[in-house]
Formats: C-alpha cells, structure tokens, sequence
C-alpha cells in the first residue's frame, strides 16, 4: 500500500523530519475523526445511498436487470475504495487496487454509458448524505475512480466458447 | 426489482485478487517472498536467466528450445491448477460457474503482478479459429539471447498448456514475433495442430507476424 505518510516514514534513515513534515502528519492527525465518521456512514448507509440510484437506473434509465445489477456492483465496490482511500488520505489508492481491473470488466460487460449514469445519480446522492467539507474529503477519490471509468481502453474477451 | 442487499448477501465483492500491493507479501524473516495464501514466491534474478539460455545453448545447442518448451509446459500445468485453486477459493465458487471475463481479467492482472510483462487476448481471428496472444515486456526473451528466431519457448509452453486445459481441446502454440529478433513485443497464436502446420514453415523462413496471419486467413 503506497499510504501517502509513507515517505514521512520513510524518512529515518535520511534525517529527523522537519517542520513542515511534522504539520503534514498533524494535519492528517487532526482530519481522522471526521474521516472516520465520512467512513462509518458509507458503511453504515451502504444500502440505503445505493439503492435509490438502481430504482432510478431501472425504471427511468430502462435498463435491463443484469445490466442494472452489473453496474450497481461496480458502484458498490468503487464507493468501498473511495472510502478507503479516504480515510488513509491517500487517492493513489484507487487507482492500484483497480486500475488493471475495473476498466475492463466495463468494457467486458458493455456498462459505460449505465455507469456514468449511476455515478452522476450518485454524487447528488452522497450531497445529500454529506455535507460540502466531507465531500471534499471525498472528491480526490471519486475523481479518480471516475476516471478509470471512462478510461476503458483494453480489451478482454467475453467468450472462448466454441472457438476452436 | 433489482435489490442491492441481495447483491451484497455475504457482504463480500470480489474484484482483483491479483493486485500488485495485496498479493506478494514477504516472511522477511525466514528470508521467503510469498503471496496472499501464503504459497512461496521467488524472485529471479537477470544474470541467471541469462545463465540458463547461454547454459542450455551451449550443453544441448538447438535442442535447447525444445528444453524450454518442455519446461514451459511443465510450468503451465502447475501454473494453471494452482490459477484456478486461487481464483475458486477468492470466489469461493467452482472454476466453471466463473465468468470468462473475470477469469481473463485476473489472467492478465496475474502475469503483471508476478513481473512476467502484459499479456494481451487478441481475438481478431476468431472467427477462424485462432487465438492471438501478445506478451508485451517480456523479462523472458528480455534475457535470451538475440537470435534470427523466436526464443519465447517457456511461454509458448505455459500458453499452449493453459489455454489447452481452459477449453478442453489440444492446443498447439506457435510464436510469430518476438522481442530477441528485434520485434517490438512477443506474438503468439493457438490453434489445432493441423491448422497451424504452415504456420513454423513461415517462421522458419523469417516470415514477419502480419504476412503469417494474412497467409494464414487466406487459407481458411
């Protein structure tokens, strides 16, 4: 895991951390109760913020249901890693557990255009959830797992069925 | 109505098991690499892999890309049982009800993880009855020597092996380019034996991979 404190440290075998690392670290210190109670309630309301958006992306989206189910997965998983990241303060963390992986399970299973969809329906849902200062804490993240979303660029093959 | 309690029933939602930070972990202090069940990992080193090929070349001469090959497939069998018992254990559902996606998903997350380069699906030739695979930073050939034909020997046995017992059908493995002769990455393609015989005379002859597949799709 490449926490962002990580370089602090890494530091000991350089010298003493200077003035400005030691505010970093307290810095970070100082935002762990609020990351922790940002944190408590996407575990807390995992079901409840997600299941407005697939009642929305079924009945007005008209999407099939697996797609629907396909897609709310995705969400599920990305909003588990935001939140992770979150709380370690690190949105670098996004992108190595599921960059290599994400992209391409949209592309295998044709869920882009729903996908963006349900991450639109759920910034307005966690605005709702949250206040604009636990957004913020939130936003590198997303930001970041949205664009691995829309970087879908390899390709897998659904099938080898019947191939040879 | 699609629920998503239902969808989260033991809470659990699998993705990549073969990411980079989760899967090689160290027992640093019995000095052993391993990986997140706790299998034994090793790291080789260039210089031996590079011992290896000039070893071989020199103690069996030509023979030694059938050495390769054989060890190759040696590793693919292994390699391929031990790929499935991870993978249905992370799932925690049997190989055969896994998705194709997700299986070719952690395939290629699984050859990057362990430093064996980007391996790509190509599926242009399908409808032929061909599988394209591409290996792209190879550390293998990496170390062979240059040389006028291909030296992907290992990987072309774990392919054919791999990919044989993943459809059930005896698969035979051919490799067009590769990054020893000056290509820009290492080419693969699979297919029934019968099919790919045309196939080493166009290699042999120093054929480029393009001019072999064209060849091969006229033939039909």
């Amino acid at each position: 895991m490449a926490f962002k404190l990580d370089t602090l440290f890494d530091a000991p075998d350089k010298k003493y951390l200077n003035a400005s690392d030691l505010s970093i670290l307290s810095q970070y210190v100082s935002s762990i109760p609020e990351r922790m109670a940002v944190y408590r309630t996407l575990r807390d309301q995992e079901v409840a913020i997600m299941q407005p958006i697939a009642d929305v992306l079924q009945q007005q989206g008209g999407h099939p249901e697996p797609m629907v189910e396909r897609s709310v997965r995705n969400g599920l998983m990305v909003l588990r890693y935001v939140a992770m990241a979150m709380l370690l303060d690190d949105d670098s963390f996004v992108e190595e557990r599921l960059q290599g992986w994400l992209p391409e399970m949209i592309k295998a299973y044709d869920t882009q255009a729903i996908d963006q969809q349900l991450f639109q329906l759920l910034e307005k849902q966690l605005s709702k959830v949250f206040s604009p200062a636990q957004l913020n804490l939130l936003k590198p993240s997303l930001e970041k797992a949205q664009g691995l979303m829309l970087n879908t660029r390899e390709t897998v093959t659904p099938t080898l069925a019947g191939l040879f | 109505m699609v629920s998503v309690a239902d969808l989260l029933t033991d809470g659990r939602l699998p993705s990549n098991y073969f990411a980079q930070d989760l899967y090689v972990r160290g027992l640093t202090e019995m000095g052993l690499l391993e990986n997140r069940r706790g299998d034994r990992l090793l790291a080789i080193p260039d210089p031996l892999l590079q011992a290896i090929y000039s070893g071989l070349e020199k103690e069996t001469g030509q023979a030694s890309h059938m050495v390769l090959y054989n060890c190759g497939r040696w590793w693919g069998k292994n390699f391929y049982a031990r790929f499935c018992e991870e993978l249905a254990d992370y799932y925690k559902q049997p190989m055969a009800s896994l998705a194709m996606a997700e299986f070719l998903q952690s395939l290629q997350q699984c050859w990057k993880t362990h430093g064996w380069g980007q391996i790509h699906l190509d599926i242009t030739y399908r409808d032929r009855g061909f599988l394209g695979v591409e290996i792209w930073h190879s550390p293998f050939t990496a170390a062979a020597p240059q040389a006028q034909k291909p030296s992907g020997d290992l990987e072309r046995g774990i392919l054919e092996i791999f990919f044989t017992q993943l459809t059930g059908r005896e698969l035979s493995c051919i490799q067009t380019s590769c990054t020893a002769k000056g290509d820009d990455c290492n080419r693969f393609v699979l297919g029934l034996e019968k099919r790919l015989q045309s196939v080493e005379t166009m290699v042999a002859n120093g054929q480029a991979h393009q001019a072999i597949m064209q060849t091969l799709m006229q033939q039909g």
